[in-house]
């Protein structure tokens, strides 16, 4: 657990992936294309020393993802967010299968989620449902901007999108999470345009959309949407690494996103392996609005709104009782490999005698 | 890189006046000028043609974008009297080819891109509002600086607004308040105040470029949306009209780190996998 100025924080990174962009597995150039403009960013994000080789990166595995989140005590808990891009990688790039080989290895550690892509009609629906039934989901992670064929993105605000959005209702997935962030080649900029969460969010009531990479370069679309609908909330995977290198900038995106959100609509997530929450938790926990920012938006980002975002606001969405899960990781199997019993202490319960 | 060799005939530009056209121009995205930002790497003069190299921080930055500073930057530098032709070279780019091209033989976008989903006037239409709105942070903070209030503020049209003021220095020489100077009306009651112009001016030019000074309204500042704004809202408008700037401000973070990283020399090899 990490620990900040001698208090805990329990972390729930709340978007990660185990990808592959292997050569073997890139079939389009557009699979080079998305992992090389990904290692832009994540070069662009990253301390120098910390910076990955273009091979590592393609491909890093089980083992080392494992590391990354755990050696040091960085992460508690993670979320894993598939991308599927089955146009541009043979087997999928990020796909919900992937994923399970950890998210099933260690249950307690992670929650996976499942997709949709409303292109795929009945049997995307059939697979929406077969997903549920062997991962049991709380959310889906959506990608409005993949291509499918001819089809270079949908919306969500489509007639053909709602039916999901309905079968996600039934199914009790709760956690809806649309990536509107920033262009990746080759990806074409409008089909990630925020506007289409307004009339879904109005339209389901009942679901949490989580906005992934809160919009940007759409930031004002996206607070202003948030701002009218109580069930729209913001990920702050791209966000957070500005912190590294643009740190008054970052402040200023938190003064908006606090102003207009406040501190119980706000998730951390690292979107590893694009950065890496080994250095990333660090940075943010760190991380200070200046005396003109406190002024100018009359926000806080102290101790309590920290551990919110970091932590509490996804166990809120996800129904983890914080609690529950620091005397359980005692002694699971991630304390024990990586002897994290420390980090959890004792147990401050009174003795029963 | 400079190749200006023929200036003094009169009858080729100079460096400072192809610069002075270019700062014109800005990234949509950012809402700043190129030449700010340093995509131009150069320009070369040979008496009334004048070539203009641009590098932009991606390879992958937008078609659409890339496309209108290209052709942006090639009708500023026209414009200037002496210039007979403008040729832009676009570097760096995954789409330079189809840019310079379409740019330089002066073809419409949908041709230079046949695949292209739409055509560049709404992606314009659609950065030049968020300018607009930006702008308007900048120009009504100046006017509450003045003294002015919101109520005051929202009900101003473009005829309470003197810009060719001579310019009254406050004399300290730091640029602020240097500059041209505005003279701003307010109708209730005669009071003007004097202010510095560049924000107002910087204003004027998208609310133009979006049609909103010869619209139904006479009020010059607008919601986000284009209406007037009623007093009761102009605090919310304000806060709207922060958001738009730290919004492009932030994307140009992002644009200014990619660009930094891609140019960093100890940067690791990409893949040379032909894309």
């Amino acid at each position: 657990m990490y620990e900040y100025e001698g208090e805990d924080v329990f972390v729930i990174d709340s978007h990660l992936h185990l990808w592959d962009a292997s050569e073997e597995n890139i079939v389009h150039e557009g699979g080079e294309q998305f992992i090389q403009c990904f290692y832009d960013y994540h070069t662009a994000f990253t301390p120098e020393e910390r910076q990955w080789s273009l091979e590592e990166y393609r491909k890093y595995g089980a083992d080392r993802m494992m590391q990354d989140l755990f050696g040091s005590a960085a992460v508690d808990m993670g979320i894993f967010q598939p991308t599927y891009l089955t146009d541009f990688y043979d087997e999928g790039f990020n796909t919900a299968e992937q994923n399970a080989e950890l998210a099933e290895e260690y249950p307690e550690r992670f929650v996976l989620n499942g997709t949709f892509d409303p292109r795929d009609g009945e049997e995307g629906l059939a697979y929406l449902e077969e997903l549920n039934d062997k991962y049991d989901l709380q959310g889906v992670k959506l990608y409005t901007a993949e291509w499918r064929g001819d089809s270079k993105g949908w919306r969500l605000d489509s007639e053909e999108s709602f039916r999901f959005l309905e079968k996600c209702a039934e199914l009790g997935i709760r956690n809806i999470h649309p990536h509107k962030g920033p262009t990746i080649r080759p990806l074409n900029r409008d089909a990630f345009d925020v506007a289409d969460v307004d009339d879904a969010a109005t339209s389901f009531p009942e679901l949490n959309f989580v906005v992934e990479h809160v919009g940007l370069p759409r930031l004002d679309d996206f607070c202003w949407i948030a701002a009218q609908e109580p069930n729209v909330y913001g990920g702050l995977a791209v966000a957070a690494p500005m912190a590294v290198h643009r740190p008054r900038k970052f402040g200023e995106i938190m003064g908006e996103l606090l102003f207009w959100l406040g501190e119980d609509r706000l998730l951390f997530g690292s979107d590893y392996a694009l950065w890496n929450p080994d250095w990333l938790v660090d940075v943010v926990m760190n991380a200070e609005l200046t005396d003109e920012q406190r002024d100018e938006y009359g926000v806080e980002l102290d101790l309590e709104t920290k551990k919110k975002i970091m932590g509490e606001n996804a166990a809120e969405l996800y129904d983890i009782d914080i609690e529950e899960k620091k005397e359980q990781f005692r002694s699971d199997d991630v304390t024990e490999e990586f002897g994290l019993g420390d980090h959890y202490g004792p147990s401050t319960a009174p003795a029963d005698d | 890189m400079s190749m200006e060799s023929d200036t003094d005939g009169g009858d080729a530009p100079t460096e400072a006046q192809v610069y002075e056209r270019l700062d014109r121009v800005t990234d949509p995205e950012l809402d700043t000028s190129i030449v700010e930002l340093e995509y131009v790497d150069g320009i070369g003069i040979d008496g009334g043609a004048v070539e203009v190299a641009v590098t932009l921080p991606t390879a992958w930055c937008s078609p659409a974008f890339a496309w209108m500073m290209a052709t942006d930057a090639r009708d500023e530098v026209e414009a200037l009297s002496v210039v007979d032709r403008a040729t832009i070279e676009l570097r760096e780019h995954m789409h330079e080819d189809e840019i310079n091209r379409g740019v330089n033989e002066r073809l419409p976008f949908g041709e230079a891109f046949p695949d292209a989903d739409g055509s560049v006037a709404p992606v314009r239409t659609e950065l030049d509002e968020k300018a607009r709105i930006a702008r308007q942070h900048d120009a009504t903070g100046a006017l509450l600086d003045a003294g002015l209030d919101g109520e005051q503020i929202v009900a101003l049209t473009r005829s309470d607004l003197e810009l060719d003021v001579e310019a009254a220095s406050d004399g300290d020489g730091d640029g602020d308040g240097d500059g041209g100077r505005a003279r701003v009306w307010c109708r209730d009651g005669g009071l003007a105040v004097v202010v510095d112009a560049a924000p107002l001016e910087r204003y004027l030019e998208k609310a133009r470029a979006t049609g909103l000074v010869d619209d139904d309204h006479p009020e010059l500042f607008r919601t986000p949306e284009g209406e007037p704004i009623d007093p009761s809202r102009f605090e919310t408008v304000r806060h709207r009209t922060r958001l738009a700037g730290v919004n492009m401000s932030g994307q140009g973070s992002v644009c200014d780190a990619l660009h930094e990283s891609r140019h960093a020399e100890d940067r690791p090899p990409l893949s040379t996998r032909s894309d």
